[in-house]
């Protein structure tokens, strides 16, 4: 499989790869999980939430 | 590990003689069989056990009200959960559960990522605040299972949990994991930690 990505999403890619401490193929593979951790969720009716303790601001976040 | 798992030794707690045991990188069929027909009997057992010698109910054991059964429905499929088992004399020993979708706490690993440890339990008549346990070493070979598949993942062997109380001092003092105390956002439960350099020391 040949995975094609724009200069800004490789960019990210390598961000998220040094901040995680992980290679690429590993930041994929986390991406994917997580992905479909959410998705799972959100199926069975559940909402994901993001919070700001500090700002005491929670917001949904919408997933297309 | 190979799909017929991996041969580790656990410790006859009666003789001190070696026990072959494998671990494996599942929780199937059979392991939720013997969760079913030897398990939760042994546990029965056990609480009536105390109930009748009116034991107080916070040292009833903890993970009574655990359901094995439903925790392995609610993530079928799922690619960020794993489960590992540890077989010996042809029955589970102990089962554990790991998240792979957690980011480290302590400072100096703070948002990497770790192998969360959601369940780790071991057979009733393994558990060392009930009996004699039958087999030592569970909790360290599922424990070691954890740090080899962080490793496996990139992770470095970090790994995190929270711990029920009455399994603190397993944790803290034969695991050598961090301590970052209560977590409010967790029923209270003691959260720990387990960086690159406590997880070498452990695998040592």
């Amino acid at each position: 499989m040949t995975l094609n990505l724009s200069e800004a999403e490789m960019q990210v890619l390598d961000d998220l790869s040094a901040k995680k401490d992980l290679s690429k193929t590993a930041v994929l593979r986390q991406a994917l999980r997580l992905y479909q951790t959410i998705e799972a969720r959100l199926d069975r009716g559940h909402k994901l939430f993001i919070e700001d303790a500090a700002q005491n601001d929670k917001s949904e976040l919408m997933l297309l | 590990m190979n799909s017929s798992g991996l041969p580790i030794w656990l410790t006859d707690s009666a003789s001190g003689d070696s026990v072959p045991a494998i671990l494996v990188g599942e929780i199937g069929e059979q392991q939720l069989f013997d969760w079913q027909h030897h398990w939760r009997p042994a546990l029965e057992e056990t609480l009536a056990r105390l109930r009748a010698s009116r034991v107080p109910r916070e040292r009833w054991p903890q993970t009574a009200h655990w359901n094995w059964d439903a925790k392995m429905r609610q993530i079928e499929g799922l690619l960020a959960f794993r489960c590992f088992a540890v077989m010996a004399q042809g029955v589970t020993q102990g089962l554990m559960r790991v998240d792979l979708n957690h980011s480290a706490r302590l400072t100096e690993q703070a948002a990497k990522p770790l192998v969360y440890v959601e369940y780790l339990e071991a057979a009733p008549w393994n558990r060392a605040d009930l009996a004699t346990p039958r087999y030592r070493g569970v909790g360290t070979a599922l424990l070691t299972a954890a740090v080899d598949l962080s490793f496996q993942e990139e992770f470095l062997g970090r790994i995190g949990l929270h711990s029920l109380p009455q399994a603190e001092s397993f944790y803290r003092d034969v695991c050598g994991m961090s301590d970052l105390g209560q977590d409010a956002d967790y029923d209270r439960l003691r959260y720990f930690e387990m960086t690159s350099q406590q997880a070498a020391t452990f695998l040592e």
